[in-house]
């Protein structure tokens, strides 16, 4: 089918693994959010705080620049769990307003002018798709939570000595754990909204209703009820009270608020359940039958 | 060599409606046009063999592959290109026809290739760079088109082809249908309401009517058997005209108004009629003669009423 002859060729060359291919999704749908000046925006204004974090952890193992600053206190500048629990708190936020802006778009395009079959028609299943959009965030998301987090944890230890890393190596699992539920119910709930709502700006802010409405709906329920559990359906609370127990630390904030902590368990198990409720939106949404009339 | 598609069975419910009532039926030839009304369950069956819908009961296979039990490696032989619209409005065309070819296997330096060339191939060379959304209905279909044939599929699925394409761009894409028909081994199957793009671009038609088989016919072997047909609209003694004509070893139909369809054995010349009519005193008002058209072989199969076994 060589253009100067104009006519049609079969294909009898090389063909790529099955099993990659859903990453070929995930390099067009990054090709496409780096043509976006807002996104690399967004993407380097996620970034920012870790420069502070890193610097912070300098000056923390430094004491010339400690003298230079004239601090006197050994405990100002302490790196230790609670000090990780900020960095995942102000990072996962970051990652919040990421995927609000890079989620809703991801499934949204494909469905608006009807292309879902022909992807499904290849060999090419709905799980491979959802794969493929999901890395997107995946590793978006990464990119800004564990992943600098983990940095961070390495230039500590490297700048601490003094065997800091062996007692504080506990504190790998929350950092990649904590984030991995994050990315994961972020990514699966924007890619189930992206699969309903086609406009950007709607699903967007389907995405921080979805965060919102239900806290204060379980915020009434215990008003009304004399209870605690409707904080399951907090999805930011529940985060912090999984990643302050990973970080083996008391929810300080939530202490000051004057909130029973319901038990990390349930914690758990309310964020996997939202997980759950994406995957089965987007069972339901991505067919690739279409409508069959009479 | 396995048959084309060959439906054992086949039934197919959506929801608590049955689409497709228990199809049996073998297709052998490579180009398979696939016919009906609306609601006739051409695009069910086309997404069955796709693999979109399971079947109920009984089971399809497109060159020997069940299109349910081994869908994925089915897919990996077909380029589909659906009757709705379906792009990226976003992308170029080259890219997404390029993208699509990447999904489908091809690494991206030949799946940028085959876009090109499937693209310039089509006819929308100039257009490449544009966002599909841009593009008119033909375009669009000429876009689906490209998007089908760039991975060099074994098997094309075409469903509604010429939709929204003006004469020209209709002649062309039929005559690019049947170059590639003729330059490759690929096999088509062609679902359209047009009688005409299937007669142009099929040796075998699957009439369909209210989810059922209303006839599987060989245009080939029809075509070879060139059966010529005279209407007449008469005036005069219908009945012993008939009776002579059939005496000479036509098959007749008399139809209201003096409407006659004669079908006329080989050995038989027209002239002939014209005799027969002259010694019968009947005035013949109007002629025409021609062979047997898919159009007859569709109204006839719409006309039959319906039998247990999943036929018409």
């Amino acid at each position: 089918m060589a253009v100067y002859k104009r006519r049609y060729n079969p294909y009898a060359g090389s063909l790529t693994p099955e099993w990659s291919r859903f990453f070929v999704l995930t390099r067009y749908a990054f090709a496409d959010l780096f043509k976006a000046r807002f996104f690399i925006v967004l993407l380097v204004f996620s970034l920012v705080p870790i420069l502070f974090f890193a610097g912070y952890i300098f000056i923390a193992n430094n004491k010339t620049v400690q003298l230079l600053m004239q601090v006197r206190s050994a405990d100002l500048f302490s790196v230790e769990a609670q000090y990780f629990v900020i960095i995942m708190t102000v990072q996962t936020q970051a990652a919040f307003l990421l995927n609000c802006w890079v989620g809703p778009v991801l499934i949204a395009g494909d469905l608006t002018n009807g292309a879902l079959p022909l992807f499904l028609s290849r060999p090419f299943s709905r799980a491979d798709y959802v794969l493929g959009k999901f890395t997107v965030l995946g590793l978006l998301l990464s990119g800004v939570t564990w992943v600098p987090g983990l940095l961070l944890f390495s230039l500590q230890a490297g700048l601490a000595r003094n065997g800091w890393i062996w007692s504080h190596l506990w504190m790998v699992v929350p950092i990649v754990l904590c984030s991995a539920i994050w990315i994961l119910m972020l990514s699966l709930l924007s890619l189930a909204v992206s699969a309903w709502v086609k406009l950007r700006i709607v699903a967007t802010g389907v995405i921080f209703i979805t965060f919102f409405v239900p806290a204060g709906l379980g915020e009434m329920f215990n008003a009304i009820m004399g209870t605690i559990w409707g904080r399951l359906l907090n999805f930011s609370y529940l985060f912090n009270i999984i990643l302050a127990r990973g970080f083996r630390e008391q929810s300080k904030v939530l202490g000051s608020m004057g909130w029973n902590e319901i038990p990390v368990a349930a914690a758990w198990g309310s964020l996997i359940c939202v997980c759950m409720l994406a995957l089965v939106i987007l069972n339901a949404r991505l067919r690739a039958r279409e409508v069959v009339r009479g | 060599m396995n048959p084309t598609i060959e439906l054992n069975e086949l039934e197919v419910q959506l929801g608590n409606r049955t689409i497709l009532h228990g199809l049996t039926g073998v297709l052998k030839s490579r180009a398979i046009g696939l016919l009906g009304p609306n609601g006739a369950g051409k695009s069910t069956l086309i997404n069955t063999l796709l693999g979109f819908h399971s079947p109920s009961k009984g089971s399809a296979r497109v060159l020997g592959i069940d299109s349910h039990a081994n869908g994925r490696a089915l897919r990996s032989l077909v380029g589909y290109m659906p009757e709705n619209d379906a792009f990226i409005s976003k992308m170029s065309g080259v890219r997404f026809v390029r993208y699509m070819a990447e999904i489908s296997g091809l690494p991206a330096d030949q799946a940028m290739e085959r876009a090109h060339e499937a693209f310039v191939y089509v006819g929308l060379g100039e257009a490449r760079y544009r966002p599909v959304g841009t593009y008119s209905l033909g375009m669009k279909q000429l876009a689906k088109f490209a998007q089908a044939i760039a991975h060099g599929p074994k098997v094309l699925i075409l469903d509604e082809p010429t939709n929204g394409m003006d004469p020209p761009a209709r002649k062309r894409l039929i005559e690019l249908i049947r170059e590639i028909r003729e330059a490759s081994d690929i096999c088509l199957l062609l679902s359209s309401h047009l009688l005409r793009d299937v007669e142009e671009t099929c040796d075998e038609v699957l009439i369909l009517r209210n989810g059922q088989i209303a006839s599987i016919c060989n245009l080939v072997e029809e075509r070879r058997a060139n059966r010529k047909f005279l209407e007449l609209e008469t005036i005069g003694a219908e009945a012993t005209f008939r009776s002579t004509l059939e005496g000479l070893g036509c098959e007749c139909a008399v139809f209201s108004n003096g409407r006659i369809k004669v079908v006329m054995p080989e050995n038989i010349e027209i002239r002939e009629v014209f005799k027969v009519a002259a010694d019968k005193g009947v005035q013949i008002r109007r002629m025409n003669h021609r062979r047997d058209s898919l159009e007859d072989i569709f109204l006839s199969a719409m006309e039959q009423t319906g039998a247990p076994d999943g036929r018409l």
